[in-house]
C-alpha cells in the first residue's frame, strides 16, 4: 500500500465540543456565573421574554446577554432599550451555537460584572439543541400558535430542555392549542421538564419563571 | 449549513491526531454516521470539498458509514431499531426511548503515512 497504513482512530467528532463545554462550565462555576441557553423558533418571543425578564428582575440579579443572529442587530438593540449589557453575536449563516463561539461571546460580554448570562441562541429547533454551549441549564420557548404538537415534531429539543415555557398564553381563545395535550406531549419526551405557561407581552406567569431563575443562579453559586 | 460547521470540527480532530501521531499524509478517513445523530450523510459529502478546501485534507478522500439507531424502550425494556420502526416501540407503542447506539458521528479509521 505504497507505505501507507490504517490508523484505528474510534473518536467522535462531537468529543471535541463536549470537552470544551464542560471546560468552559467549570470556569463559570468558579467565576459564579450562570450561563442560561434560551432556544426557540423564529418568533416565539425570546426577545420579548428577555425584555420582560429583566424588567420583572428589576436589579435582583446583574444579567449580561448574548444575542446570537445570523445577521442583523435589532434583538441587541431592543434588549439594550431595557438597560441590560448586551452583545450581538453573528453566527455568519450558521444555524446554531457550539462551545468555542459562546466561549468567544462570553469574553466579548465580559463576565466581571455578570450573575446571569444570557445566550438567546439562533431560531431553530433543530440544529441548537445538538450542542452543547457550557451552558447550566437550557430553557426553551413553544408559542401558542406554534401548536401543541411541536413536542412530537422536534423531539430532540424538548428532550434535552430543562425548563419549557409556552408563551403567548393570551391568544390562547383564539388558537386549537390544548394545553393539558400540549404537557402531555411534552412528557412523552421528557417527564423531567418544568413547564411553566407565560404571557411575555402581558407579564402573566413570568413570576415562576423568573422564581426559578432566581433559584438557580443561587444553587450554582453556592461553592 | 449544520453539516459544515460539524466538518471543521472533525478537520480539527483529524489535524490534532495527525499531529499526535506524527503523521505525514491522510490519504483517506473513514467515518461512521449514527442514524439518530441528526447529521445528514449527503450533505456531508457535499459540505466536505468546501470544508477541506486549503487544509492539510484537501486530497484526503471520505468514506462514510452508517450506523443503524439502535434504543430501548423505557417501559418494557424492548431493544429496537429506531428509524425502522418510527421511533416507537413495536411491542407496547412506548415513546420514551433511551438511545443505545446510533446518535454519534464517529472517525473510524485514517488511512495515511
Amino acid at each position: 500500500m505504497n507505505g501507507f497504513k490504517v490508523l484505528q482512530v474510534q473518536q467522535s467528532v462531537f468529543a471535541d465540543n463536549d470537552r470544551r463545554a464542560e471546560q468552559l462550565r467549570q470556569e463559570l462555576k468558579t467565576q459564579g456565573v450562570f450561563l442560561l441557553n434560551l432556544m426557540s423558533s423564529p418568533g416565539a418571543g425570546k426577545t420579548t421574554l428577555l425584555s420582560r425578564t429583566i424588567e420583572s428582575l428589576n436589579g435582583k440579579l446583574k444579567i449580561g446577554i448574548m444575542e446570537a443572529d445570523i445577521d442583523s442587530d435589532v434583538d441587541a438593540r431592543t434588549i439594550e432599550g431595557f438597560g441590560a449589557k448586551v452583545i450581538q453575536l453573528h453566527t455568519g449563516g450558521m444555524c446554531h451555537l457550539d462551545a468555542e463561539m459562546t466561549r468567544q461571546g462570553l469574553e466579548a460580554l465580559g463576565t466581571n460584572d455578570v450573575e446571569l448570562a444570557i445566550l438567546e441562541n439562533v431560531g431553530n429547533l433543530v440544529c441548537p439543541a445538538e450542542f452543547d454551549t457550557g451552558a447550566v441549564k437550557k430553557a426553551m420557548i413553544l408559542s401558542v400558535p406554534e401548536g401543541d404538537d411541536k413536542p412530537l415534531k422536534y423531539p430532540l429539543i424538548f428532550s434535552v430542555c430543562d425548563v419549557v415555557l409556552i408563551n403567548k398564553i393570551d391568544v390562547l381563545p383564539y388558537f386549537d392549542f390544548d394545553m393539558e395535550r400540549c404537557a402531555a406531549n411534552i412528557r412523552t419526551r421528557n417527564p423531567a421538564a418544568k413547564i411553566i405557561p407565560v404571557c411575555a407581552r402581558t407579564g402573566e406567569g413570568i413570576d415562576a419563571w423568573t422564581d426559578w431563575l432566581c433559584n438557580e443562579v443561587t444553587a450554582w453559586q453556592k461553592p | 449549513m449544520h453539516e459544515l460547521g460539524i466538518l471543521s470540527s472533525l478537520v480539527h480532530t483529524i489535524e490534532k491526531i495527525v499531529t499526535e501521531e506524527g503523521l505525514t499524509e491522510v490519504e483517506k478517513i473513514v467515518i461512521e454516521v449514527g442514524e439518530l445523530s441528526g447529521i445528514v450523510p449527503r450533505y456531508i459529502e457535499q459540505c466536505y470539498p468546501a470544508a477541506v478546501y486549503k487544509t492539510f485534507m484537501e486530497k484526503t478522500a471520505l468514506e462514510l458509514v452508517t450506523v443503524p439507531g439502535i434504543v430501548k424502550c423505557r417501559d418494557c425494556g424492548l431493544v429496537f431499531n429506531a428509524a425502522a420502526n418510527d421511533l416507537r416501540c413495536p411491542d407496547c407503542s412506548g415513546q420514551n426511548l433511551e438511545i443505545l447506539e446510533g446518535n454519534d458521528m464517529i472517525v473510524k479509521e485514517l488511512v495515511c503515512r
